[in-house]
């Protein structure tokens, strides 16, 4: 169905990036944006019957991308190693940590066992909550599942092709990096968690090892980088054929105490994207990691304008992508997807600030792949989201539209998916024995939509290693409540005090005032 | 050491600009960065791939050289695959280079980054050996005097020692890196490279200079230093620039490197006598491939094939009858020493011009895989492969691991011009005889057109039609079976369609047996004279073969036949017998009317009852 928003236009499109106006966006039925007018054109052909959301003065944008997550951990909360009495040095450091598989490991392989489809629904709707309609870092899994989201590792863009993109949250062999860079070589993207830590620190290797592999191209898109000197990134050479780094400064601050060179990248003519990262360092979504590199510019000197940081959940994360997929991305312009992100206004500043600024409140709409999927009750019924649940996030009656995977005809509940996954929180032991009968009792092909579904976490600990680690025992598995779906005082008060971020990440509170 | 090298290049680039198009590099060996242009992982990875895909689906010779050298490539190539991060720029492509050097093959080579594309290490002077195989005797053939300030290493002093490495022993460790399948092959090209290695298809040598030991005139020992330096050569005008002919072409490329540049640093005269444009009067244009004199007192003519690497073959044959109507008609040497091959339509074009008989063509087949299956049913192919679809397409029902033997140059064109020699024909070859040379020794004696003298065992034995990596890059796609992209100057030939012999020898390959001929040791008086020995062994052979003459001109109307040892004439006209036999009773000349609308006419000459001469005159301007 053709959808059509009306609103204060923030297309974000190449010609006049930072033009704001009057108009309409033209959300065809075929996957892609129809036309981007000025609010008096006439429609489109096919439009005739589309129902058109009004969204007044509120900021029309293109749907915001989070470029680094790994979301199958979304439902735990912040972690921090209790015996930890100095910032970790790098990416392997606090996987030995003696909390790790207990806080983050068992618990996270009991979710996705035991109720990974209510589990995907849950850290789907977090991200929808903070206005993100493309995310990176599924879980990989047996079959097609309930999907809101956009996702990056594995869009096909309208080609039968899965491999657009490939992914790996792990050190790669050298040999694997070399395959990889030969896909990149093809045409193919390639999202790497790189050089994740201490300035100085031996993963800072892992950078010169992607050089030597070739895959310092257009479309490498390198996670994290923090590890690397100033001076590193001219490795990424010439200007016109670097890719884009992924910068998450909660996650980088909360373990390690420091964060990515971004003025060396910036200047290196990287294209700087933001990923919100995991529950257990992360924020709860890009909204929230805004925030985050609002305070890290301030705090060390980055001197990143308001426009730059929107640009980092949107036009930037979108043209490296299209990269890839041969498709406009991360903004409202024909022929790209239909992803778009609403925005209420906040406060007197410029558009730019003004979503910089914007939280949970603020996010009025969320429409992924020209449907509405999150929102005010009213824009959503004004949208046609049926059927869709309702819920109240920061005080505000909203609908969501996850479909139940018992039947997709129908909504998914908030009751019913938090109920799923609190009951496993309450009984581990019985929740993982219910999940194996059934998988037990299917006897089909494992990539039938009816299979039961598999997931495969993407972290260190995570895939086969998850489940030789896992204790004997579930029942000795100490899964934490589930977290809120906004930042709030429980999120914020677990900050402080805690990570290694020497007071930095308590300035997050203040937006949130 | 740097300033004697410097030294070294610049005098050699002074005294060779004004002679040659060839180019001296400034830089030397120890300048070039790593050795060779730098590949990422990933690149390094394509190239492997590219080459695992081409030799497990359309290298020709894959389970013939498994089953003799009982060696591996693809496998070899998946170990060095997982070499890959921990090898430098220089060591993948040594390992790579000397990996695909072990299928002792010469057409399947790779081909290096492009900074070393056209490069060619040398030294100055040559190396050759004269005496029997078992027992040779090492000397120096030519000096580069500019570039050599020595005035004891001159042209005939003996070499004993290479690096502190006894000479014959030298040659034999470098013959271990050399292609060839049989061991005096290898060592063959050992001493042709020994001292010119072609960069773009093999490693730098290991060695920034070496230290000679030698014997100078008067029996004393001593010793000279000399640095590797970097020389381009040019092509020449006429050579093949790899159009429309490139998939139809058998030859050694690095050789034919390596034969231009020594032809630029010690024949700059043949240098400028190619560089001239060619005259209607005197030159032919394709002096960089043939030369032809008059030899043993002006008795017999002496050609020399240089090399088949030509784009038209129509043109190198004009050349060819062209200087061939110069030479006595008593006898000719044909000389095929160090010839790298080239175009097969050339070398087997060119037999027809020394036989009465009709000549059968070398045969060419595919490996039967799924990827030459492909191939050759690719629309776009078709021009190339379309007479091997049938039999490719066949094989994967009944398990044949090659296609049909098919001729690349079809039997018409393999006679469509007939004999322009009539006198008897002895062809001299040598290890480095190499691809087309094969193709052109073979076709010598599966036809019975005259002996050959062999230097060594046999030639070359390069049995082989060769692709570039481009060539099959074209083939691939069309095929829907596209090979890995190749980083920029990149590349490689692979040996895909192999040849079988003739006549007697049916079926028979020629990789790795070459064709053996009867046995010639060169002389110390070969190499520092003008092979005068030689030719007085050849002149022996063609002395005692039988001669006949038969000259035939025709005009206004009849033909004039001037005939010498022949005792019957046949005449056909426009394919049709035509009137009498005519019988000879002696040596002289025949006047014979032709009717008035006679278009082409052939007259056939016997001895004996035996065909001894046929020549083809075509019609009059103007007639059908």
């Amino acid at each position: 169905m053709a959808l059509v928003i009306a609103g204060n236009v923030v297309a974000m499109a190449p010609s006049d990036p930072a033009k704001v106006f009057r108009g309409r966006v033209w959300l065809g039925d075929d996957g892609l944006i129809d036309a981007v007018t000025p609010e008096k054109a006439p429609a489109p052909a096919g439009f005739d019957k589309a129902p058109v959301v009004d969204v007044k003065d509120a900021w029309v944008l293109p749907g915001l991308i989070d470029l680094h997550n790994h979301i199958a951990y979304n439902a735990l909360p912040l972690w921090a190693e209790p015996s930890q009495k100095v910032s970790f040095r790098h990416h392997n450091s606090w996987t030995g940590a003696p909390t790790y598989q207990k806080s983050i490991g068992w618990p996270a392989g009991l979710l996705v066992t035991a109720e990974p489809e209510a589990l995907l629904a849950y850290v789907q709707l977090r991200a929808l909550v903070g206005g993100t309609t493309a995310i990176q870092g599924w879980p990989t899994a047996n079959r097609q599942h309930v999907q809101v989201l956009r996702d990056i590792d594995e869009e096909k863009a309208g080609s039968t092709n899965r491999n657009l993109i490939h992914t790996s949250a792990l050190t790669l062999p050298l040999l694997a990096l070399g395959k990889m860079a030969q896909f990149e070589n093809a045409g193919a993207g390639f999202i790497y968690h790189c050089a994740e830590g201490q300035p100085g620190s031996v993963v800072a290797k892992e950078f010169t090892d992607v050089g030597n592999a070739g895959c310092l191209q257009k479309t490498f898109i390198a996670i994290h980088c923090n590890a690397i000197a100033g001076t590193d990134w001219k490795r990424w050479a010439p200007k016109e054929k670097t890719g884009a780094v992924v910068w998450s400064p909660f996650s980088n601050l909360w373990l390690y105490g420091k964060t990515t060179d971004i003025v060396s990248a910036r200047r290196q003519g990287v294209t700087v994207c933001l990923g919100s990262d995991w529950g257990p360092s992360g924020t709860k979504h890009v909204l929230g990691e805004l925030k985050v590199a609002r305070l890290a510019s301030d705090k060390l000197g980055m001197g990143l304008k308001d426009d730059e940081l929107v640009a980092m959940v949107t036009s930037n994360p979108g043209d490296v992508l299209a990269r890839c997929w041969s498709r406009p991305f991360g903004r409202l312009v024909p022929g790209a997807f239909p992803d778009v992100t609403v925005l209420r206004p906040k406060g007197s500043g410029d558009v730019w600030s003004q979503v910089v600024a914007a939280t949970e409140r603020e996010v009025m709409l969320v429409v992924f792949d020209g449907k509405a999927r999150y929102g005010d009750a009213a824009l959503m019924s004004a949208a046609g989201a049926s059927p869709s649940s309702t819920l109240t996030v920061a005080g505000i009656k909203r609908g969501f539209a996850i479909p139940d995977p018992a039947d997709e005809k129908k909504a998914w509940t908030w009751a019913d998916i938090s109920g799923r996954l609190d009951a496993v929180r309450k009984d581990p032991a019985h929740a993982v024995k219910k999940a194996d009968a059934i998988r037990r009792s299917y006897a089909g092909p494992m990539d039938d939509r009816k299979a039961p579904l598999e997931l495969v976490l993407d972290m260190p600990g995570g895939g086969p290693q998850a489940a030789l680690a896992m204790p004997k025992h579930p029942e000795n598995v100490v899964v934490p409540p589930l977290p809120t779906l906004v930042h709030d005082k429980a999120f914020f008060k677990d900050i402080h005090g805690r990570g290694f971020h020497e007071g930095l990440l308590d300035g997050l509170a203040k937006f949130y005032g | 050491m740097a300033t004697t090298r410097k030294r070294t290049s610049a005098k050699v680039a002074r005294s060779s600009q004004p002679a040659s198009p060839m180019r001296v590099r400034a830089d030397a060996l120890q300048d070039l960065p790593a050795g060779v242009g730098q590949l990422s992982w990933g690149e390094r990875l394509s190239v492997l791939d590219a080459w695992v895909q081409v030799l497990d689906g359309a290298y020709a010779h894959l389970p013939l050289k498994r089953a003799l050298y009982g060696y591996d490539p693809i496998r070899a190539i998946e170990h060095l695959r997982q070499q890959v991060p921990a090898l430098n720029d220089l060591q993948f492509h040594r390992e790579l280079a000397t990996l695909i050097n072990r299928l002792r093959d010469a057409h399947t080579q790779y081909k290096g980054p492009k900074s070393l594309e056209g490069v060619v290490a040398s030294l100055p002077f040559l190396v050759e050996a004269y005496g029997p195989a078992d027992q040779p005797t090492y000397v120096v053939s030519k000096v580069n005097e500019e570039a050599v300030r020595d005035k004891h290493f001159v042209p005939g002093v003996s070499l004993e020692w290479w690096n502190g490495v006894p000479f014959d022993r030298a040659v034999d460790l470098h013959a271990e890196s050399e292609t060839g399948g049989r061991p005096d092959a290898r060592r063959a090209r050992a001493l042709e490279s020994l001292t010119f290695r072609a960069l773009g298809y093999s490693p730098p040598p290991n060695e920034h200079w070496v230290v000679i030991g030698y014997r100078d005139s008067g029996n004393r020992p001593r010793e000279i230093r000399l640095a590797w330096q970097l020389v381009e050569p040019d092509r020449a005008a006429t050579a093949s620039r790899g159009g429309a002919m490139r998939t139809r072409r058998a030859i050694n490329p690095a050789a034919e490197a390596v034969r231009r540049a020594k032809k630029a640093m010690f024949n700059p005269e043949l240098w400028k006598a190619e560089s001239k444009p060619a005259r209607a009067s005197a030159g032919t244009g394709y002096e960089d491939f043939l030369t032809a004199r008059p030899v043993a007192g002006g008795k017999f003519g002496y050609l020399r094939i240089w090399s088949f690497d030509v784009d038209d073959d129509q043109g190198f044959l004009d050349a060819a009858i062209q200087l061939l109507d110069g030479l006595p008609d008593r006898g000719l040497i044909i000389d095929l020493r160090d010839n790298p091959g080239g175009l097969i339509w050339a070398a087997e074009r060119m037999l027809q011009l020394f036989t009465p008989d009709p000549v059968m063509p070398t045969k060419f087949a595919l490996r039967a895989t799924p990827l030459t299956a492909a191939m050759a049913s690719a629309a776009f192919n078709q021009q190339e492969l379309a007479p091997w679809v049938e039999s490719l397409t066949t094989a994967a029902s009944t398990g044949e691991p090659f296609s049909s033997h098919l001729p690349i140059t079809s039997a018409e064109q393999c006679n469509d011009l007939g004999q322009c020699y009539g006198g008897p024909v002895v062809v001299v070859v040598d290890a480095n005889t190499y691809s087309s040379g094969d193709l052109f020794t073979a076709g010598v004696v599966d036809n019975s057109i005259g002996p050959v003298v062999c230097i060594g065992q046999a030639t070359g034995a390069g049995g082989a039609n060769v692709w570039s990596s481009d060539d099959l890059r074209a083939a691939m796609a069309a095929a829907e079976r596209p090979l890995p992209p190749l980083p920029e100057g990149v590349g490689f030939s692979v040996a895909v369609r192999r040849a079988v012999r003739n006549g007697s020898a049916d079926g028979v390959l020629i990789e790795d047996s070459g064709i053996a001929g009867q046995p010639y040791a060169m002389t110390e008086h070969d190499i520092f004279g003008s092979n005068e020995d030689l030719i007085a062994h050849c002149a022996e052979l063609l002395e005692a073969q039988p001669w006949t003459r038969m000259n035939v001109k025709r005009k206004a109307g009849a033909l004039t036949i001037v005939t010498a040892g022949l005792d019957q004439l046949d005449l056909y006209i426009d394919g049709h017998p035509s009137g009498e036999t005519i019988f000879l009773k002696q040596d002289g000349t025949k006047r014979v009317p032709l009717p008035a609308k006679a278009g082409e006419v052939e007259v056939v000459g016997f001895a004996g009852g035996v065909v001894r001469q046929r020549r083809r005159l075509a019609a009059p301007a103007g007639r059908g």
